[in-house]
């Protein structure tokens, strides 16, 4: 394998060469961001149909019901319903939020950010791409069989997940979708960390990137090192399902030895604890950069804001246990895993009050994607805090399974980073496509997401700490769970809003990008190195390597004299 | 080290680094079948004998030393004599594999099975069998070396080097996986 030395390649001149197969990091981004977007929009539909059960069991699914599910004449089955949350959480997880936040961004701030014609090795990253269309293939195809996907929670346990469980293809299938998934995901992190260390533009240290890199960077780090974890996971329930081994089947223990089930558990969230960090930290790192260029001042505290996300990559490897304290753990690791789970909040509060410290005293803009960036904290806050009565023993024993932790787990890992790629797709549109987005559409978009969003999560914190459990078919059949039937018409009310106001975004990504206003170079007056290049960058970005003299957020200094508020990264630093 | 050479090293360090922690994870597991379980080998179950595995053990430790004596003499200059113990490497790599595969149709001929062994079988089976799709790859890897040497470009001793590491990686896997797991 060759590495790339920075040097310029000749613009592919092809169709084919240029979109399908393309080298380019620009256009794998694209292509990711499209990828992405579709499966948002599937695994949106899911989730809507999800909530109209809940709130509504025993109704016919308005419209699609008709359509999908005739034969019980238009209600969700239970066995379908299973599938829809399954599948829900494995589309979001790794086919949306994963191309998005790590594809899509990724590939297209990392070399454009730190000043580098391409990925170190363009191949791969194509190659990286192809795997992940694959493997989406594989999961849709498992929609389509006759015993369906997988149903087993998109943690697929044993013994649910195991042939007694699901004797369908649907969750082989999906075992082997997540481990072609794998494979692109650490494709891609071997390629985002060798570029990172190896193709900045001379004069940019480390401290000098963008903090969207310090996340970018650290992710990959992670899923080089966990994304295995799960693929020796998956390997060994591929081997269980189809090969006939038992490893996570518990039998006759004296005679033959026992498989474990609960090892799966393990081996999942050994990874599956990582992982969560591995989707927000990419939109950690986009907000603190967005907080800083719409406040028109330098990110407080930037230097420990990355050390403080580096100290969260550590710590969440140690924290892993804190989803299995009801799997009869002994109360001497139960307790391990609370202390070290509680000290993940000590970094974490130390960027949120960077996060504040930026804002603090700025001069404000209230472009699109600040709004969404605002957002993002004032959603993460809240995720973040209910994180610590899970994270608890006592309380989480109590909470364990409820809607509770479903909230939580919405509010961090999907209200958050939703929130954070929606701001970078406001904020990169222009340099991606050469096209503005249109801004009033865009602020309709915020509030029309962010308000009904809170109804949702929110109401799930609520009727989770009332007792209601995730996963149930149909919880109203339990007496004491009736009462929170108005709750969950609201949830699913907020959830349809929600639904329905995504259709002013795409609409607008679709009219932008046929009829936007031109961008300029630099639309929102920031200083990173991505602007400094005309909006869409041409096909090798730069056509002298830039020399960086400053780092990224030099913004609002008095002493600047040269009619900005802010300087590129390529200029010398003007003391303030 | 150029920047090439750095970003090749890297890439080799990171894949190295997600093979580790794939067996890590299989090993892992063996810790808790191995110490969860109240005899082992279970009940009705003879324990593997040895000569077989010794002999895999052998075979790749000698194949491993070849694969060093390419690096060796790549950096010496002298490309056909790396060639040659490039061969070397790969022929006893071949071997270990026909070894694995004599060795999986012996474990029948002993009584243990995949299915009906239970967690025994499994392991002895599952764990081998992933070690030996990443001998493939790993003798994928040898043949795409051949083709290097021969061509002689400049990269040479960076993909000798990458190579090199990756087998050996492979063969301190399966010396962890014979002491572990057969040894003991």
């Amino acid at each position: 394998m060759s590495g790339g030395y920075n040097e310029i390649h000749p613009e592919p001149t092809t169709f084919w060469s240029k979109y399908i197969i393309s080298f380019d990091h620009k256009v794998i981004a694209k292509q990711f961001l499209w990828y992405g977007i579709f499966f948002l929009g599937l695994g949106g539909m899911m989730a809507l149909l999800i909530r109209w059960t809940l709130a509504y069991p025993g109704v016919p699914v308005p419209v699609l019901g008709s359509l999908l599910f005739s034969e019980s004449g238009g209600v969700v089955p239970p066995d379908t319903y299973s599938m829809l949350f399954t599948m829900h959480g494995t589309i979001m997880i790794f086919y949306a939020i994963t191309p998005i936040l790590i594809g899509a961004f990724g590939n297209y701030c990392i070399p454009l950010q730190i000043g580098a014609r391409d990925m170190a090795f363009p191949m791969l990253n194509m190659l990286s791409f192809w795997f992940a269309f694959l493997s989406g293939v594989v999961l849709i195809i498992s929609l389509c069989l006759p015993l369906g996907a997988a149903a087993g929670g998109w943690t697929s346990y044993p013994t649910l997940s195991t042939l007694i469980g699901s004797p369908g293809a649907g969750q082989t299938l999906w075992c082997v979708a997540i481990f072609l998934f794998g494979v692109s995901s650490t494709m891609g992190a071997v390629n985002y960390v060798t570029t990172v260390i190896t193709l900045r533009a001379p004069g940019m240290g480390y401290f000098d990137m963008p903090l969207t890199i310090w996340g970018l960077w650290l992710t990959a780090i992670l899923n080089a090192i966990f994304v295995p974890v799960l693929g020796a996971g998956v390997l060994l329930l591929i081997l269980d399902r189809v090969m006939g081994t038992t490893f996570f089947l518990a039998g006759a223990s004296a005679t033959s030895g026992s498989g474990d089930p609960v090892l799966f558990q393990h081996v999942f969230w050994i990874f599956g604890h990582p992982e969560v960090y591995i989707l927000i930290l990419p939109a950690w790192g986009i907000v603190s950069d967005l907080l800083s260029f719409f406040s028109r001042k330098p990110a407080f505290g930037a230097k420990a804001t990355a050390l403080a996300m580096t100290a969260v990559s550590i710590l969440s490897t140690l924290v892993y246990g804190h989803h299995m304290f009801t799997t009869q753990m002994s109360p001497l690791l139960t307790q391990s895993f609370m202390t070290l789970t509680m000290t993940i909040s000590i970094p974490s509060a130390i960027f949120f009050a960077n996060w504040l410290g930026t804002i603090w005293k700025g001069s404000i803009r209230f472009d699109s994607p600040m709004l969404f960036s605002l957002g993002v904290v004032f959603v993460f806050g809240l995720g973040g805090l209910t994180g610590l009565h899970l994270g608890t023993v006592t309380t989480d024993l109590y909470l364990h399974d409820t809607y509770f932790v479903v909230g939580h787990f919405h509010y961090t890992m999907a209200a958050s980073v939703l929130l954070g790629g929606f701001a970078g797709i406001y904020f990169w549109f222009p340099k991606m496509f050469g096209k503005m987005m249109n801004e009033t559409m865009a602020k309709i978009h915020f509030w029309g997401t962010m308000i009904p969003l809170n109804g949702i999560f929110f109401g799930m914190l609520m009727v989770g700490y009332g007792g209601m459990h995730r996963r149930i078919y149909n919880p109203f059949v339990y007496e004491s769970l009736q009462r929170l039937i108005p709750i969950n018409s609201m949830i699913t009310t907020s959830a349809i809003l929600m639904g329905a106001f995504q259709i002013v975004f795409v609409i607008n990504f679709l009219w932008s990008l046929k009829s936007g206003a031109k961008a300029v170079n630099n639309p929102w007056n920031v200083g990173t190195l991505e602007w400094t290049i005309p909006s869409p960058p041409v096909h090798h970005n730069y056509d002298e390597i830039p020399v960086v003299k400053c780092g990224p957020h030099e913004l609002g200094n008095p002493n600047l004299k040269n009619g900005r508020d802010f300087q590129y990264q390529t200029e010398e630093l003007v003391e303030a | 080290m150029n920047r090439g050479q750095l970003q090749n090293s890297l890439a080799m360090t990171v894949t190295l680094i997600m093979g580790s922690m794939l067996f890590a994870t299989l090993f892992l597991g063996y810790a808790v079948y191995r110490s969860s379980a109240v005899m082992w080998p279970p009940l009705g179950i003879q324990k593997v004998s040895l000569f077989l595995p010794l002999l895999s053990t052998l075979i790749i430790l000698v194949s491993s030393w070849f694969m060093n004596q390419s690096k060796v003499k790549v950096e010496s200059g002298d490309v056909g004599k790396a060639l040659t113990a490039n061969n070397m490497t790969l022929a006893f790599g071949m071997l270990f594999m026909i070894i694995q595969g004599y060795f999986w149709y012996h474990l029948k001929s002993t009584g243990i099975f995949l299915t009906t062994s239970g967690i025994f079988g499994s392991i002895l089976y599952g764990f081998t069998w992933i070690h030996a799709f990443h001998v493939v790859f790993g003798l994928l890897a040898l043949i795409y070396l051949r083709f290097a040497l021969k061509q002689n470009g400049p990269q040479v001793l960076q993909v000798t080097v990458n190579v090199e590491k990756f087998w050996h990686f492979l063969g301190v896997v399966w010396l962890i996986m014979f002491i572990t797991i057969f040894v003991l």
